[in-house]
């Protein structure tokens, strides 16, 4: 599903984010990406969706060569992930029904086809009955499950989570996770950043560890590592 | 393009006109204004250049013959003229018919000829007219040469004046329709620029959920059109009032001012204006969408 290899990332100013990372994730995993702040997670995630382009090495996204690959060609790429970030990123003029449609619009889907997997995914996460309702009337929790079901509204292989929990309480957190782990058992594939302790200690999943830029740990059923 | 996504683009661009209401209303005023003004100079450039061909069409070259040319003489010229390359008309004037114009012209004050007597100082004249103005100077010098000939004359000086202002109010006018055009696209950028910028979150999530880059373009491309074909009718509807008001207004007082009638004048000035407003909205999108969508 995502092989890197060799990458490494040089910012225009100088800065370097990460330094000869070589990592393989295959289909179906649930891995979590820690370390602490400026370590370089977000770079890595975010070259994921070539948000942030590598300065060398080679990276393949569900068989994409995300490196070489045409700018238009990038939307394509994205089609077949769901991302999902900490603010949630939901348009506030619109309702929970067409924030998650509106995922599917951009992509010329059939209108039958969007009804059907709106509220499909919205069951998923539980809030149908808040479709006609507009996010700011939600809380933190709702809207990042709704966030979540835009994520996943056309199906995507690969999963991708900047910090879904980071502006939310224990419980509300766990939530989330549960629908990510539904999400995981139907086949997609999910990288998560976080640095949420509790709910690496507990999933006891895949856990990759990036320090000043490097990998400095990468357990098959690992555990946060850092004092919370 | 599925008809439906198409829905959604026109629903995109007039919802957001609806939101950025005074922003867009600001922007149609401002290519009302600038189209409106050079509508008024493409209509004044036309009226211009029209007026100058009716009096260009209108110069003609009048040959004084000398008063020993004979019936016959007169006859051989008049053929040698008719046979000149450009010439489309050769008229003949006699003294006696000099004498009645010059009466006429001078009205009232036909008095002033008892003076003369019964004598005729006018010479026998022909009148020539030519396919294209520019001819005259070529032709002028040529009939002069020839013998029974006294002189050829044209309103040398006033054609080539002529000629000067059309050129000068011409290209005048071509440079201020531009800088005005520029004005517009300016203006229309910016405003597509505020719309683009109060709508950089909504950009950015369909860039996340895959939207190309022509999705995203579509609805603010589609928005500055809206707002450059509006600002174009406003303009329009002015300027056909405007005209028809000047052209009413002439009749009465000025009929002898050449002026462009009113069809199918004002409906090919209107398309141009139209087409212009569409493409400035356009063009003004487009260069402002260029900076934005790099994300």
């Amino acid at each position: 599903m995502i092989i890197m290899n060799n990458i490494s990332k040089r910012y225009p100013n100088g800065s370097v984010a990460l330094t000869n990372i070589n990592v393989h994730i295959s289909k179906g995993e649930f891995v979590f990406v820690v370390g602490p702040s400026g370590a370089g997670k977000s770079t890595f995630i975010k070259m994921l969706f070539r948000e942030v382009l590598p300065s060398s090495g080679e990276l393949f996204v569900n068989g994409r060569n995300v490196v070489d690959m045409e700018r238009s060609e990038v939307p394509y790429l994205r089609r077949s992930l769901g991302i999902v970030f900490q603010d949630y990123r939901l348009l506030p003029q619109k309702t929970v029904h067409d924030n998650v449609a509106f995922a599917m619009e951009v992509i010329e889907a059939p209108y039958r086809e969007i009804q059907k997997r709106v509220n499909h995914v919205l069951d998923l996460v539980g809030l149908r009955h808040k479709a006609r309702v507009y996010p700011g009337e939600l809380s933190g929790g709702e809207q990042q499950r709704i966030a979540i079901a835009r994520a996943i509204v056309n199906n995507p292989v690969l999963l991708i989570a900047d910090e879904p929990t980071g502006n939310l309480d224990p419980d509300t957190s766990w939530d989330i996770m549960k629908i990510f782990s539904r999400v995981n058992r139907n086949g997609t594939t999910i990288i998560m950043a976080t640095h949420d302790k509790d709910i690496v200690d507990s999933m006891n999943k895949r856990v990759i560890a990036v320090e000043n830029g490097t990998i400095v740990r990468d357990e098959v059923k690992g555990v946060y590592g850092y004092e919370a | 393009m599925r008809l439906r996504t198409l829905e959604y683009f026109v629903r995109e661009t007039f919802s957001s006109i609806r939101h950025n209401g005074l922003m867009g209303f600001a922007s149609m005023s401002t290519v009302a204004l600038s189209l409106l003004i050079l509508g008024l100079f493409l209509i004044m450039v036309l009226n211009l250049n029209h007026m100058a061909s009716t009096l260009e069409s209108q110069v003609q070259i009048t040959v004084y013959l000398e008063d020993s040319v004979s019936n016959a003489g007169i006859t051989r010229l008049a053929n040698e003229f008719a046979d000149m390359e450009g010439v489309k008309k050769v008229t003949y004037v006699d003294k006696k018919q000099a004498m009645e114009r010059f009466k006429q012209r001078l009205g009232e004050q036909q008095g002033l000829l008892t003076a003369l007597e019964n004598t005729n100082p006018l010479p026998n004249s022909f009148e020539i007219q030519v396919d294209k103005p520019e001819r005259i100077k070529m032709l002028a010098p040529e009939i002069s040469e020839l013998p029974g000939v006294e002189n050829a004359r044209f309103g040398q000086e006033v054609v080539e004046q002529l000629f000067t202002l059309t050129k000068i109010v011409r290209i005048g006018g071509v440079v201020l329709i531009l800088f005005l055009a520029l004005a517009a696209i300016f203006i229309i950028a910016n405003t597509i620029r505020l719309t683009v910028f109060a709508r950089r979150r909504e950009v950015s999530i369909m860039k996340y959920v895959g939207a190309t880059d022509w999705f995203i373009r579509w609805p603010f491309l589609l928005e500055g059109m809206v707002l450059g074909l509006a600002g174009a009718f406003i303009a329009v509807l002015l300027l056909a009032e405007a005209y028809s008001a000047l052209l009413s207004q002439a009749q009465a007082t000025l009929a002898f001012l050449p002026l462009i009638p009113r069809q199918p004048f004002l409906t090919q000035v209107s398309a141009v204006l139209l087409a212009s407003g569409t493409a400035i909205g356009a063009l003004g999108s487009a260069i402002s969408l260029r900076k934005f969508l790099d994300v």
